[in-house]
């Protein structure tokens, strides 16, 4: 290699190289000359460089061995180690490396192994990306088209060159040695030397982001492949919260932002009038922002019952209520209608389907009700059901009913086509509250629990259950007093298995019941005297999710409930006093 | 958090319950309600976008005092001083004006459709006498607008109910998930009974002799329509699949197929309403299915159209009471060609920006009768605050400056000072804005009846309103000079015939009367035009026919047409001669130029227009009680109140809060170090002023921001906790915590970290991943 030449070459194809390397837009364009990254690949290359490579010019070439770390590598390759030392040697005039890889790569490749089909294809685009990359290197300009392009010629580069990196090394143990081999070496050696060093980098990147970003491009930037690593901690060493726990917490925890929340608030209330206006004039609302408008909408509808008592019924229907059906609202509806006395029908039961619900209202004969129905969380996942919405917006398009509804996701927009939201007819104000969502809306315990994968358990623990159990009749009570004193039998009958508490899905199952067992049971404690009577009150509990059921294998039906141990221990504490 | 808890409890047996009937309380409202009797406006307010600032502080200000009073009016402006009569005035304003528009644009659009129903019908009535073994299919080309279909279908359900008797169901695709569900809801909707039907078959026809039909089964229907002892052709059930490209093209075939053979039975006839192309929807059905069909496509007029005249009537026209600003009407107007929506949505924006007119606006009730404009002294409405604020307009000022430079000084004096000649300018100011509107649109009429300039009405109306109208090439904004002056002597004809029908006839879409006696002398000379011109073109005829045929001339010329110029190439002597035309104008021809230069003065004269507002000469007076724009008021917030209030950002509204919180609450402890160093304006979100005090979930939000799209919620909560704790500590204390208090605090944190994470995940903002233990996967980038 002539010194001399090269020498007067070097700085153009450092030039050339480098960028190569900027044009993607999330590299920090000065990453080469950056100590620190410097650093980082003089370390893993340090073995390889030999201390040769002290010089300035050295940092471009300096990741080229890492190949070579493998010791097996190394044996085969003196000669190339040796010009990696030297990077000025390599530095030769840019034509050459145009012709050589378009000429010599493909023969090479093609001649040394014989690849499986998919090697071949995944070499060809590999070759062609590479080919697009050293163009690019050679033509010089960048223009913007070519980034992209380029980018991606890159990532497929990538993308095989881990798989292929076996194939790779043979080829380079199996070629010769000497000035001309050297030469033919080059399109990989250049091509994949900025490949080699951009993954290293992109890896061991601090994680900030680069700031600034459009959220598009944040996606495409966070969704780079290689770039999803992350640490291997768990949570395994925290003690997970229980409901218990974060109630008592929480109850004693005093939020700062109190005051402000509440100022918040009733800076919103002020609007109450306008809104009031907006519903008279036959537009539906819509509330949305971040924090729990519940209460906003409590306040709304006080507001509203304030203004003109007599005509007006209000309905709030909570979307997040997990049971929530279609029947129950239309019911709701219904049984706020005032009863129909004065028309014809004498013995007309309530109506149970919407069209009677509507024809219902438009034949009151007094002079017209309105109904205000007030939705709370109106992109609730139980709300999200098309049915459902298409029962809202026949709802909202008729005349009589004004409805005014929150919002608590960004995405809500999408609950609605065009039809309906013409038929909905709705204004949005932005109503952010900040406020802390109620144990009712959120179940916070729980979402983060499914959102961790751990099992998830319904109903606010005890408490939950108990708030239940008081508003059901006393057989119910005593059936699932029964249902725990079993329940909790039967786990320590079944202590051998060890289902440890808290351990999840495993222990909840070992603690199920016979169905036939607890009916016997309960028929002899005389809580009820059919079976007929015994689903309905087990019904009750499957409504409020506080027991589940299934059937095992040969098909005997076991109930269980699901909570913990303690939990149903301090259950049946509270029930037995 | 404590005493949201308690307050929580109030309420806490309704919180679980699906739904449930709203009885107020006795006991007063609680904190919000209370504070909001006392506290002032909060400055998280002021920057919020959403609201035009003028309809926000005076809401803000008056809502109290609604509360307190009466329930129906407006709440009262003016900080409270406005009186509760002007309140109640304005209301009444609104109820006069709005409804009269809503029940004309209500006609617009169902005449719109007119067409398209008799078509249908008759088709469907033909298609019932003649013998087919198809079934009878009406493909209706809807366009794009899923929206505006409801209303077409709506119409026809009626007509045909009527006109046909037949039984009629609309489907949609959203309802008809597969085949069983569509044909429960055809059976049950065609055997609903309308409500002057007799009742009581229901059950019987459900159960015909002790045996139950399922409700999906057709004999149902059967049943039900030989039930209906009436003529044969109540047998007739017409399906209507409204948005058809969204059935599954598998089920639209099954269900053909199922019609069809129930034929000799039940008579069914379909209706599609097709958004596309009826090929393209023929393309999605199997031959078969095709084959069974007979067809006849509709089409419906195009929403644009429909828009137009909607503009027309309710926009431009006489009985719009409150004027839309140009730069309000483009943006509506816009956003409909942008979004695809439909008319309805239009219309809801006219209504809201009446509403917001009469709502906020306490110089509304200028709109009102001269004689209730009278000084409260006087027994009217006007009130003191009524007189300084017609001061502060800029349309005062406008006209106090131009009668100040046009030496009135008297005049401007008095607007400044006398309150009573104030009150009387205010009087006439309703008369004055009527003449303008008249003027305006009866220029706008004749140019578009003029048919000379290709320009839409909408457009026109946009024009005229932002800058005038004037005719002339060079400096007007709608130049029809050129295009009058070539006009040719028959077209020239044509055009007077057709500017006199329009003085005289008026335009019914606008309210618009024929004003041809106000106009008396205008009429004259155009007909005296229309005449002469009539008679030169007898007299250059009868010229041309004695002229002898050595001499072809094209009829009548003026120097302007195009023919004046030509060169004429004669070849004499085998030579080829060229010469220039101009010379050969005949009397005729001069008196023809000479009548269109006076049709072009008359029409100078007669169309012109000022513009509305635009700078300090072209200010109407009092403009602002009757113009609602996006441009008069303040710049851009009343654009984005428009905007925000249909077509919300719910993206950037929680973005926003959760990377500036402070933005919201406004509280001490999280704006310290707000808005520093570059992108301070509303930029991207990473830019966010979270801090350790702010609440958990901006806290996590921020962080989410900062990770890659796999989130290992270990590493969340140890940077969390970090953040967290170090602001806690920095805050509270500095003494050094045992063990147990620092394990209590971690527990707290620990809440907060849980309560963050469930509501991220509430909003959709991270998902459970399954790639790696305790990682959740982020889903939005907002």
């Amino acid at each position: 290699m002539a010194r001399k030449k090269s020498a007067t070459e070097a700085p153009a194809l450092r030039a050339s190289r480098k960028r190569d390397l900027s044009p993607d837009p999330y590299d920090i364009p000065e990453e080469n000359e950056t100590p620190k990254r410097r650093k980082r690949s003089e370390a893993t290359v340090a073995v390889a460089a030999d201390g040769s490579d002290g010089d300035e010019n050295g940092t471009i070439e300096a990741s080229n061995p890492t190949i070579q770390l493998t010791p097996a590598k190394r044996r085969g390759r003196p000669p190339k180690s040796a010009t990696a030392g030297t990077p000025k040697a390599q530095a030769t005039t840019p034509k050459r490396r145009a012709q050589k890889p378009l000429a010599e790569t493909p023969i090479r490749l093609n001649g040394t192994d014989t690849p499986s089909r998919r090697n071949i294809a995944d070499r060809s685009a590999r070759r062609k990306s590479a080919r697009a990359l050293i163009d690019r290197v050679i033509g010089g300009e960048v223009s913007d088209d070519e980034v992209e392009g380029g980018d991606i010629a890159r990532e497929i580069y990538e993308s095989s060159e881990e798989e292929d990196e076996e194939v790779q090394e043979e080829v380079a143990v199996g070629e010769g040695e000497g000035e001309e081999e050297e030469d033919a070496q080059e399109p990989e050696t250049p091509s994949k030397t900025p490949g080699r060093k951009r993954r290293t980098t992109t890896r061991k990147r601090s994680p900030t982001p680069p700031r600034d970003l459009p959220p598009h491009e944040q996606y495409f930037y966070q969704n780079k492949p290689g770039l999803a690593r992350t640490s291997n901690n768990t949570l395994s060493s925290l003690n997970l919260l229980t409901h218990d726990e974060y109630f008592t917490i929480i109850r004693q925890l005093k939020d700062p932002h109190a005051a402000n929340v509440t100022s918040l608030e009733s800076f919103h209330a002020e609007s109450f009038p306008q809104w009031a206006f907006e519903l008279s004039q036959g537009f539906s609302t819509c509330f949305y922002g971040y924090g729990s408008k519940r209460r906003l909408l409590h306040n709304f509808a006080t507001y509203l019952a304030s203004q003109d008592p007599p005509t007006q019924k209000i309905v709030i229907i909570n979307g997040y209520v997990r049971t929530l059906t279609q029947r129950d609202i239309i019911s709701t509806l219904a049984s706020a209608l005032p009863s129909s006395s004065s028309s014809s029908s004498s013995s007309a039961p309530r109506p149970t389907t919407l069209q009677s619900l509507l024809t219902t209202l438009s034949s009151l004969s007094p002079p017209t009700i309105t109904l205000t129905i007030l939705i709370n969380s109106i992109d609730a996942p139980p709300l999200r059901r098309p049915a459902l919405q298409s029962l809202l917006t026949h709802l909202a398009s008729h005349p009589a009913i004004h409805l005014a509804c929150t919002a608590d996701t960004p995405d809500f927009p999408f609950l609605w086509d065009a039809a309906q939201r013409a038929s909905f007819n709705l204004l949005f104000h932005d109503c952010t509250t900040f406020a802390t969502p109620a144990p009712c809306e959120l179940d916070v315990v729980d979402e983060v629990h499914e959102l961790l994968g751990r099992k998830a358990r319904r109903v606010g623990g005890k408490e939950g259950v108990a708030f239940v159990l008081r508003s059901l009749p006393e057989n119910a009570r005593a059936l699932f007093r029964l249902l725990v004193g079993e329940v909790l039998v039967a786990a320590e009958e079944g202590q051998g298995g060890g289902g440890q508490p808290g351990g999840g899905g495993g222990g909840d199952e070992e603690m199920a019941v016979d169905y036939r067992m607890v009916y016997n049971k309960a028929v002899e404690e005389f809580i009820c005297s059919s079976e007929m009577a015994f689903r309905t009150l087990l019904k009750e509990f499957h409504d409020h999710q506080i027991i589940t059921s299934h059937k095992d294998s040969i098909g005997t039906e076991l109930l269980s409930l699901p909570f913990r141990r303690e939990e149903l221990e301090s259950i049946l504490e509270e029930l037995t006093t | 958090m404590a005493d949201n808890e308690r307050n929580d409890a109030s309420f806490e047996e309704e919180d679980h319950r699906v739904a449930f009937i709203f009885n107020a309380p006795n006991q007063t409202l609680d904190s919000p309600q209370a504070s909001k009797l006392s506290g002032d406006a909060h400055p998280a307010k002021r920057r919020k976008t959403t609201k035009a600032e003028q309809q926000e502080t005076e809401q803000a200000d008056s809502s109290r005092l609604s509360a307190a009073g009466t329930g129906t009016t407006f709440p009262v402006l003016f900080n409270g001083a406005e009186s509760l009569e002007a309140a109640r005035l304005r209301r009444e304003l609104f109820e006069r004006s709005w409804p009269v528009l809503e029940g004309r644009i209500q006609r617009v659009l169902r005449e719109a459709n007119t067409n398209t129903l008799d078509e249908v019908s008759s088709f469907l009535q033909q298609a019932a006498e003649t013998e087919t073994d198809k079934l009878t299919a009406g493909f209706i080309i809807t366009g794009p607008n899923i929206a505006s279909q409801d209303l077409l279908f709506e119409q026809l359900a009626e007509r045909l109910r009527t006109a046909a008797q037949a039984r009629f169901v609309r489907l949609r695709a959203a309802e008809a998930p597969n085949l069983k569900a569509v044909l429960k809801k055809i059976i049950r909707d065609a055997t609903a009974r309308t409500a002057d039907e007799e009742e009581g078959v229901d059950v019987d026809v459900m159960t015909q002799g002790g045996r139950k039909y399922l409700d999906y089964d057709l004999e149902v229907l059967h049943v039900f329509l030989k039930n209906q002892k009436q003529q044969q052709h109540q047998r007739r059930v017409v399906v209507a699949f409204q948005d058809s490209e969204a059935f599954e093209s598998g089920l639209l075939t099954d269900l053909t197929a199922l019609f069809h053979s129930w034929r000799d039975r039940i008579r069914f006839d379909l209706l599609f309403g097709v958004a596309t192309s009826v090929e393209l929807f023929q393309a999605r059905l199997l031959k078969s299915t095709a084959r069974q069909l007979y067809g006849a496509q509709f089409d419906v007029v195009q929403a644009h159209s429909v828009l137009e005249t909607v503009i027309r009537t309710a926009v431009a026209g006489t009985q719009a009471t409150v004027r839309v600003g140009p730069a309000l009407l483009r943006s509506l107007v816009e956003r409909q060609q942008d979004q695809v929506a439909g008319v309805q949505m239009f219309v809801s924006s006219l209504q809201y920006a009446y509403m917001c007119h009469f709502y906020a606006n306490p110089l509304s009730v200028l709109l009102t009768d001269a004689a209730v404009l009278q000084r409260r002294e006087g027994g009217g409405v006007l009130q003191p605050e009524h007189i300084q604020a017609v001061r502060t307009l800029d349309s005062f000022q406008a006209e106090v400056e131009a009668a100040v430079e046009a030496r009135q000084l008297g005049h401007a004096q008095s607007l400044l000072e006398d309150d009573d000649y104030l009150v009387a300018r205010i009087r006439e100011q309703g008369q004055k804005r009527r003449e303008y509107v008249l003027q305006l649109l009866r220029s706008l009429h004749l140019v578009v009846s003029s048919g000379l300039s290709s320009a839409s009405f909408t457009d026109l109306y946009t024009l005229a309103l932002s800058s005038g109208i004037a005719i002339s090439q060079a400096s007007g904004t709608v130049p029809l000079e050129d295009a009058i002056k070539r006009v040719e002597p028959d077209e020239f004809l044509a055009l007077t015939t057709r500017l006199l029908s329009a003085i005289h006839t008026g335009s019914p879409d606008l309210g618009l009367d024929g004003w041809a006696a106000a106009a008396e002398d205008v009429v004259l000379s155009l007909t005296d035009l229309r005449d002469e011109v009539e008679g030169l073109i007898e007299r250059s005829k009868s010229n041309n026919s004695t002229g002898g045929p050595n001499k072809p001339r094209p009829t009548l010329k003026s120097k302007y047409s195009a023919q004046s110029r030509i060169l004429r190439t004669t070849v004499v002597a085998q030579k080829v001669q060229l010469s220039h035309d101009s010379a050969t104008l005949t009397d005729e021809d001069k008196a023809y130029t000479a009548a269109i230069d006076t049709l072009y003065a008359l029409l100078h004269e007669t169309i012109h227009c000022a513009p509305a507002i635009t700078d300090a000469e072209h200010n109407l007076f009092l403009h602002e009680a009757w113009f609602i724009d996006t441009t008069s008021t303040s710049s851009s917030s009343s654009a984005s109140l428009f905007r925000d209030i249909f077509v919300p950002r719910p993206g950037a509204t929680f973005a926003r809060a959760l990377a500036r919180p402070h933005d919201y609450l406004g509280c001490a402890c999280c704006g310290r170090k707000k808005r520093k160093g570059r992108g301070d304006r509303a930029s991207g979100p990473g830019l966010g002023t979270v801090l350790g005090t702010s609440p958990a979930t901006a806290v996590l939000h921020q962080l989410l921001l900062e990770t890659g799209a796999l989130v290992n919620v270990a590493d969340l909560w140890t940077a969390y906790s970090a953040l967290v704790a170090k602001q806690g500590q920095s805050g509270e204390d500095g003494e050094d915590e045992d063990e147990d208090e620092d394990e209590g605090r971690k527990r707290e944190l620990l809440v907060g970290f849980y309560r963050g994470l469930a509501e991220l995940r509430v909003m959709g903002f991270v998902k459970g991943s399954k790639k790696k233990v305790d990682h959740v996967a982020k889903v939005k980038w907002l």
